[in-house]
């Protein structure tokens, strides 16, 4: 029944649309800017295929002077620890993501009810946060020493679990896309909060919980810094991007101190992974976030639908 | 529709009236359930935000371990010093980075906004579905390469020896431009990195809300005759006015934070450019890189929020004031 | 589904505290290493637990820190005060800097422990690194650190590419006759030779700025960029140089406007590649240059032993390292990688016996170090390691950052008898007049702060050349000036004066 609606609604949309003079205006403008956005990406692909003598000989390149695959097959070489680095990152982006939306949605939803009176305390509660925090090392202490998030995977989770940020366009989406008709309309049915929230309001906000599971999802699949404070001893629940970072901090920390290190910094370059697999690592990375973002997008877009409903 | 919204305000108006008796205790069960809803995000704010800010008393500490060394003994136990932590910014860079971090902050939070709001409506305006969702993808992935990558990515073009346009320029027999030993075109090349990294991101924000918005609005001003560029005027925008708002007012918060990767990696640390990359993360960074002082590090982010928390009210005050819908809190 | 993931989260918490409530009789002990790049520890700590459990009456836990997170592990257990971390490794150029860190607390003295426990310890690790050692901490004067036996004196070399060199009709005599500010010549050559996008000199800037103007580095002045220098005198490294023992501003020297203007001769003329003057991509394109021998003359600074390195092996080039001046003990190299005990542990007898006693037993060491007999390594009829390269890609400490190396058994690579020379080399090594000197400078932090972003911004292009000295330099000293320079100088000299009358 949505689908027959969505058809009708487009249709009626299209007749009511930009000229091609326009259009072709769109797409020029979104087509380059587009391609500039991808451009970086293909770059970090080429280079994870080109041959190391290729990039000492003339650094990274569009076209390399040759060919290699050796990035992928070290890659794959690291092998349990990549895979289960894979894993823990899917985990974790999972559990986070699920876990911080249903939280951000229940703690945005009495924001938007005007008719909610602690609104305005909850409002602040959540807003000063995103100015003032106590710093990275009080909060590392709390998180350790109170919480035991340390060398486990709640460590990698409960620190992000909350963002005021996504609260505040959490309840952005409630103001712009649900009227207040719809919770009065429901409240006299006899339906309870906790009925109204899942059967009458979340439907119509589709595209923000979309949003916002984005950003989540994004934000832990990206997250390094955590792995590198809360784990210590057990490197079998790190996620891939840490695993990235490391080599990129193990190479920069080097480059700082070689005039320190000195003959030990020659040395321990030799250990460095390639140029060639960070970038590898980076496809491995961005790959499955890339491919999982239509997903989120189907949402977005299926507000179109959710919007004619409404009217 | 304008007939059912006030057949539901006279049906709300009616049963409070006929049931003011139960009136209060409904209320109070409806603020208990929806109170219930806040917890999980309290609890979390509580434990993992608040209950660590006595941790900014370090700002004005001289902060060190005595015996026995538990945290809590040492923050006690240390040395007030006033507003000595603070005195990084008596330097004579102070100036500079300040103007730069609010001069590219200002910059971009306006060029941000034009810019993520026009390509949302263009997104939302494209006939073809297939190429507004592959656009819609491909701009996001910026935000998935770190500045570092991205990095590589600028020196491939600025290279000195190998990267493009110098070489280009060797072919053309013109001067080569040594760019990361020369100020001029830094302003420029961060701007285009900022926004290239980020409008995909807010504009995917925007864009939600515009397919938030109630289709009926547009039918209503088509059939009164409005134009599509006047139903972007009088729909559009002021159905995403909202967000843009509050984008704004957050922005506006992390007016005197600077992104750290771009202003740092970006131009590849080069020393000759800080009179236009050096913004106040970096300058923090590099002093705390070499005096590892707890305290500096925790004066200048204790700073960074005092300002936020100011530029934030002010901006909230004035929004209240002429949209109260609007506002942040 | 939103159950299922919140039971697996609980299980996964739950499972994470047994393990850490599943201990044994033994107290456990955890020490955080630098640099190492260990993926499977359990055959080597199960040995090593087996060994120690008399000896040290404790289990062993390692934090395996890499150079890219250990400075922010260690300042994190040490600042949060940290029980879980018992031991953790410091020197002179960490961001946990020994001497800052032992004045501000962190550190427990192990001089009564040393007294106690340590007679082996003190037999096995020189009388002078134990001096290097003592310093005004925060328990008064005393040791706060067991000081690693390693390459502990500084010796800076033109490293040379010997094969290009007689190609070019020169021999290192040559090298070492002309000198820095004679070198023109041969690059010119090497540049006709090999064409223009060849870049004969290959220097790490700071390090070529110190082996010119013979400057050496002050410990605890800015770590990134040095901004004092005692001189040395290259003749006889324990005397006093030019300036006697005064601390000068180094860019404000006639040494350094001659080096800076003789370095921009150089860039000018095509013989530096421009990426070694930008800071982020400086060490990557020097690594790269100098692993696949495409340099003329390098530098480096120089460890015993270094000419047989795999790096240097690997290069396809015969390379010999020139030095500039003997080797000389200061307070950098002597205080350059230690263990110090963190005084929130609970665990201070039991790590020092563990310290002690990696110090001083070879089977420890070696255990800890080279991993396992016929896992990592095997032995071969000279009694020489020989490497399994598989088992030790997933197992390979930073050897220097552990302790006494010289404690280990030679390897193949380094031949019979190495760790003798490499003694007896270090033993011979003279030390600077102001040898244990560090620059306290908590009361200048504020214009440390300040001088270290002004140096970062030019020290590094003038160092190699890439801007002009003749308008730059005075900038730049007008800008270190603006920045409180003379009071930076002014307590860096009242302190070594108060050092040395002591």
């Amino acid at each position: 029944m949505m689908s027959a609606v969505s058809k009708t609604r487009r249709r009626s949309m299209q007749m009511n649309r930009f000229g091609p003079g326009a259009q072709a205006l769109f797409h020029i403008v979104l087509g380059l800017f587009s391609l500039l956005c991808i451009l970086p990406f293909i770059f970090v692909v080429i280079i994870s295929f080109s041959s190391e003598d290729s990039i000492r000989a003339i650094g990274y390149s569009f076209h390399p002077l040759s060919w290699s695959l050796q990035a992928y097959e070290y890659t794959l070489r690291l092998g349990d620890q990549l895979w289960r680095s894979y894993f823990n990152s899917f985990l974790i982006t999972l559990i986070g993501t699920v876990l911080s939306v249903a939280i951000c949605v229940l703690y945005a939803y009495p924001l938007f009810r005007k008719d909610y009176r602690l609104r305005g305390f909850f409002n602040f509660l959540s807003f000063f946060t995103m100015i003032f925090g106590g710093g990275l090392v009080p909060t590392y202490v709390i998180c350790k020493s109170v919480l035991g998030l340390s060398d486990n995977y709640a460590a990698l989770i409960v620190p992000m679990l909350f963002s005021p940020f996504n609260v505040i366009v959490m309840r952005t989406f409630f103001q712009t896309t649900v009227p207040p008709d719809l919770i009065e309309a429901a409240t006299i049915d006899g339906s309870g909060e906790y009925g109204t929230l899942p059967r009458i309001v979340l439907p119509v906000v589709t595209p923000g919980i979309a949003t916002i599971a984005l950003l989540n999802a994004l934000g832990y699949w990206n997250e390094w810094f955590l792995s590198l404070l809360y784990i210590n001893k057990n490197m079998s629940i790190i996620p891939l991007q840490y695993l990235l970072m490391r080599m990129q901090r193990n190479a920069d920390f080097l480059a700082k101190n070689a005039s320190m290190l000195g003959a030990d910094a020659s040395r321990a370059a030799l250990e460095l992974p390639s140029q060639t697999l960070k970038m590898a690592l980076v496809v491995f990375i961005v790959v499955p976030i890339a491919c999982a973002y239509p997903f989120f997008q189907r949402y977005v877009v299926a507000g179109l639908t959710v919007g004619s409903v409404k009217g | 529709m304008a007939f059912q919204k006030s057949l539901a305000h006279s049906a709300s108006a009616q049963t409070g009236e006929s049931r003011s008796e139960g009136l209060g205790s409904a209320k109070r069960k409806k603020a208990f359930w929806l109170t219930t809803m806040m917890l999980p995000g309290a609890i979390w704010l509580l434990l993992i935000r608040y209950l660590p800010m006595f941790g900014i008393v370090i700002a004005f500490k001289d902060y060190r371990a005595f015996r026995p060394n538990t945290f809590w003994n040492n923050i006690v136990k240390s040395e007030f010093v006033g507003l000595k932590n603070f005195e990084f910014l008596k330097s004579p860079d102070t100036l500079i980075m300040i103007r730069n971090t609010l001069g590219y902050n200002l910059l971009w939070i306006a060029l941000g906004l034009v810019i993520s709001v026009t390509f949302a409506i263009m997104m939302s305006e494209v006939s073809n579905q297939l190429l507004a969702k592959t656009y819609q993808t491909l701009m996001f992935f910026p935000y998935f390469l770190s500045w570092v990558v991205a990095s590589y990515f600028v020196l491939a073009f600025l290279d000195p020896t190998s990267g493009m346009i110098p070489a280009m320029q060797k072919a053309a027999g013109l001067k080569v431009t040594n760019f990361y030993h020369d100020t001029t075109w830094w302003p420029l090349i961060l701007t285009i990195c900022n926004l290239w990294k980020n409008v995909g991101y807010s504009s995917m924000l925007y864009l939600s809300a515009i397919t938030g918005i109630d289709t009926t609005q547009y039918e209503a001003a088509a059939v009164d005759g409005a134009s599509k560029w006047q139903q972007i005027w009088y729909v559009t925008l002021p159905n995403i006015r909202t967000m843009m708002i509050i984008l704004l007012i957050m922005n506006i918060g992390k007016i005197f934070n600077a992104d750290f990767g771009l202003f740092y990696n970006v131009p590849q640390n080069s020393g000759s450019l800080y009179p236009v990359t050096q913004v106040v993360d970096t300058y923090v960074y590099r002093a705390y890189a070499n005096t590892h002082n707890l305290g500096m590090s925790s004066a200048a982010g204790f700073l960074q929020s005092a300002v936020g928390l100011v530029c934030i009210v002010g901006a909230n005050s004035i929004v209240r004031r002429i949209d109260p819908d609007s506002s942040l809190f | 589904m939103k159950k299922i993931l919140s039971i697996m989260l609980a299980l996964a918490m739950a499972l994470s505290l047994c393990s850490f409530s599943q201990a044994a009789d033994l107290p456990v002990i955890t020490i955080l290493f630098h640099g190492s790049n260990v993926s499977d520890d359990t055959a080597v700590l199960e040995r090593v637990n087996e060994y120690i459990a008399d000896k040290v009456g404790a289990k062993l836990e390692v934090v395996w820190g890499t150079w890219g997170d250990f400075d922010d592990k260690a300042t994190n257990a040490l600042t949060t005060a940290d029980s879980d971390i018992d031991m953790v490794f410091t020197c002179s150029w960490s961001a946990d800097e020994y001497n800052s860190f032992a004045k501000k607390g962190y550190f427990v003295k192990l001089d009564d422990l040393i007294e106690e426990y340590g007679a082996d310890l003190k037999a096995a690790i020189p009388e002078s690194l134990m001096q290097a050692a003592t310093i005004e901490g925060a328990e008064g004067k005393g040791i706060y650190a067991v000081n690693g036996f390693k390459d502990t004196a500084t010796q800076n070399t033109w490293d040379v590419n010997v094969t290009l060199l007689s190609e070019l009709g020169y021999t290192l005599e040559d090298v070492k006759n002309l000198g820095f500010y004679g070198f023109g010549e041969i690059f010119a050559k090497a540049k006709e030779l090999k064409g223009d996008s060849f870049y004969p000199f290959l220097v790490e800037p700071m390090v070529a700025e110190r082996m010119v103007t013979n400057s050496i580095i002050i410990a605890g002045d800015a770590g990134s960029v040095n901004l004092l220098s005692l001189y040395l005198n290259p003749d006889d490294v324990s005397a006093e140089g030019a300036y006697g023992n005064t601390i000068l501003n180094k860019f404000a020297t006639p040494e350094y406007a001659a080096f800076v203007e003789k370095m921009h001769e150089y860039y000018e003329a095509g013989y530096i590649n421009p990426a070694l003057a930008v800071a982020e991509t400086s060490n990557d394109t020097r690594t790269n240059a100098q692993l696949t021998g495409d340099y003329l003359i390098g530098t480096q600074s120089y460890a015993y032993g270094y000419e047989y390195a795999a790096d240097v092996l690997s290069r396809g080039i015969e390379v010999a390292f020139v030095p500039c001046t003997d080797a000389y003990v200061d307070t950098t190299a002597s205080q350059g990688a230690m263990v110090a005990i963190n005084s929130a542990s609970n665990h201070v007898e039991e790590s020092f016996k563990f310290l002690a006693l990696l110090n001083s037993d070879p089977t420890l060491m070696t255990l800890l170090n080279y991993g396992v007999e016929g896992i990592h390594y095997t032995l071969d009829e000279d009694g020489l390691v020989v490497f399994d390269e598989t088992a030790r890609s997933t197992y390979s400490p930073w050897t220097n950052g552990m302790g006494n190396v010289t404690i280990l058994p030679d390897t193949q690579s380094e031949g019979k008898g190495f760790r003798e020379a490499f003694k007896a080399y270090y033993a011979g090594a003279k030390a600077i007049p102001a040898l244990g000197y560090v620059f306290d400078n908590s009361e200048v932090a504020n214009q440390m702060a300040a001088l270290s972003n002004v140096a970062a911004q030019y020290a590094l292009a003038l160092d190699c050349g890439a801007i002009d000295p003749a308008t730059e330099l005075p900038k730049f000293l007008e800008a270190l000036d603006a920045a409180g320079m003379q009071a930076y100088l002014d307590a860096a000299n009242a302190q070594l004066d108060n050092y040395l009358s002591k």
